[in-house]
Formats: structure tokens, sequence, C-alpha cells
């Protein structure tokens, strides 16, 4: 397969979705409160379900904060998603990337857009597609392709909670004696 | 007590806020975002990807951008959008100061949009967009 062709197989998984891919947990106190002790996060709204209901918890239990919306679809411990969900990769593209030896991944940007909150009790799923690849770069690292995942969170009622735009940049690096050498 | 969004002008400052990055930090966050990819807690495993150390996780560093605009905002600050961008490795021995400003305001929705940056000793860990929605009368 000549470069060409390489580049049209990378392209051909733009927009393809994939999923859904569960959560092992539905969203739930405990998990919040780990979050917030680790990140010495004190916002009240994520421990007292009167302080939740005055930004849409409906005071029967906590809000998530925000920020953990890709957490809750993570894969467990075994790497796997629970069954129920896509057994296929969420991002096509790696294995390709990877079968052609840019196997090295550095995460580079990660937005995120919150449309509802998560709040306790609620089960949430997501959905990948990719956005975009771009052409062949030489970064500082290596040399390879930057690869944009547009992640969907829906939760138990279909409705769209979030979506994250994450940009990975997947490479060969560099030769470490050549670039010392130079 | 939360901010108000009237109480907020384009330019303002948010006060900084130090964070130690330790072993202990890394690690137990990496497990609190569920992320349990070896070069947030296994040293060697980071050496062998040409790493110095372990370092922080992504979901880690969202996490604390997101602490600290409502630890600004107080309660009823809403997160909109948080949009970061990585740069420097946040390293176990090192110190991460976040300062932010207010960049623009929206009144009609009560927006506020700040940018974000946590500098350690080696640069820019990260770079942040981030949208928060005020409560009150503009």
């Amino acid at each position: 397969m000549d470069q060409k062709e390489f580049e049209q197989q990378l392209q051909d998984s733009v927009g393809v979705e994939r999923g859904p891919y569960l959560g092992w947990d539905t969203c739930n106190k405990a998990m919040i409160r780990h979050w917030c002790d680790a990140m010495g996060d004190t916002n009240s709204v994520y421990s007292d379900p009167a302080v939740a209901a005055t930004i849409g918890g409906d005071g029967s239990g906590v809000l998530a904060p925000p920020t953990m919306l890709q957490a809750w679809t993570m894969v467990g411990f075994g790497g796997t998603h629970p069954q129920g969900s896509d057994e296929r990769h969420p991002v096509p593209a790696l294995d390709v990337l990877d079968a052609a030896g840019y196997q090295a991944v550095v995460a580079t940007n990660c937005e995120q857009e919150y449309f509802q909150p998560i709040a306790e009790g609620d089960d949430i799923k997501s959905y990948s597609s990719i956005e975009a690849i771009s052409e062949q770069k030489t970064t500082a690292l290596g040399v390879g392709y930057f690869v944009t995942q547009l992640m969907e969170y829906r939760n138990q009622r279909d409705e769209k909670v979030g979506e994250m735009r994450f940009r990975i940049l997947k490479y060969k690096p560099h030769d470490r004696t050549e670039s010392e050498a130079g | 007590m939360s901010l108000k969004f009237s109480q907020v002008n384009v330019g303002d400052e948010l006060p900084p806020l130090n964070i130690d990055i330790t072993t202990k930090l890394i690690t137990g966050a990496a497990i609190a975002t569920r992320d349990y990819q070896d070069v947030h807690r296994d040293q060697d495993a980071a050496r062998a990807l040409g790493s110095p150390d372990i370092f922080m996780n992504i979901l880690t560093t969202n996490g604390l951008v997101g602490r600290y605009v409502t630890d600004w905002t107080g309660s009823a600050g809403v997160l909109k959008k948080v949009g970061i961008k990585l740069g420097a490795p946040n390293y176990p021995g090192d110190s991460m100061v976040f300062s932010g400003e207010v960049m623009a305001t929206d009144r009609s929705q009560q927006l506020v949009e700040l940018k974000i940056v946590g500098a350690n000793s080696l640069g820019h860990h990260v770079t942040a967009n981030v949208t928060v929605q005020l409560p009150g009368k503009g």
C-alpha cells in the first residue's frame, strides 16, 4: 500500500460513528466524592442535594462535576466496556495507524461542552466518531497524524448531555540517536 | 457566596491557586478519574516511553481546571465549556500555579469567558478556555 492509499484509508474512517459505549456505573455519590476528594474540589453542588437543586438538580441527589463527563464511560480495570457496548474500537483509524508503525500517542487538546447536568441516578453512554485526521505532520516528537475524536454523551432518556473533542497525535518517535547527533 | 454576573468585568483576574504535584495526587487522581494507564503510576513504564517520570493524566487536569473556576464563582457558577490544550507535563515534585482572566462576557445569557493558565517549572502545563454561566441580572 502506498502513502496515498494509506492516507485514503485514514480519511475513509472520518465520520463513521461507533457506539454505544455504556458506563460501568450509574452516576453515583461515591464516585463523585472520590473525584472531588482527589481534586480538592469542595463545591457543595457535588455533595449537597439542596445546593445542587439551585443549579439544575431535582433535589433528590447531587450533581456530578461537569468535567467528569469522560469518566462515566471509561473502560474498566480490565480494559473493556460493559456488556451491551459496541465491541469495536471507538476510533478505527488508530488500528490503521498502529499497524503502519505510528504507535506512540500523546493527547494535545480536550474540549468539552455541557448541555445539561449529569445527576446522581443518570446512566451515561457515549458514541464516538472521527471528526478529522490531519495531513502527515512533522512535530518535535516525531512524524505523525493529528486525530480528532468527537464523543457524544447521552443519558437514559437519550438526551445529549455533553460532547467532547479529543485530539491526539499518533506518531513515530524521532530516532533518538539521530536527533541527539543532530 | 456566589459571584453574580454583574460583578464581573472583562480584564478581571482570578486569584491564583497553587497545586502541589505529588505522586499521591497523580496516582490517586488517575484512579479517581478511572484512568488505569500505567504511565500515571508506574515509573518504569513511563520511562520506557521516554518520559522522565510518571505524569498527570488529562482528566485530572480537566478536573482541576473546573475546580479552579468554580472555586472563584462559588456554587452558582455553571460550567458550560472547558477546552484545554496540554503543554509541559506535570511530574511529581513540581508545583502548578493556576491564573485566570476574564476575556469576554455575554450579557444575554450571563456567560463569562475565561482564559486559564496552569504553569509549572517547565512552562505552561495547560492553557484553557472556559465558559461559565453566572446568576443575577446583567
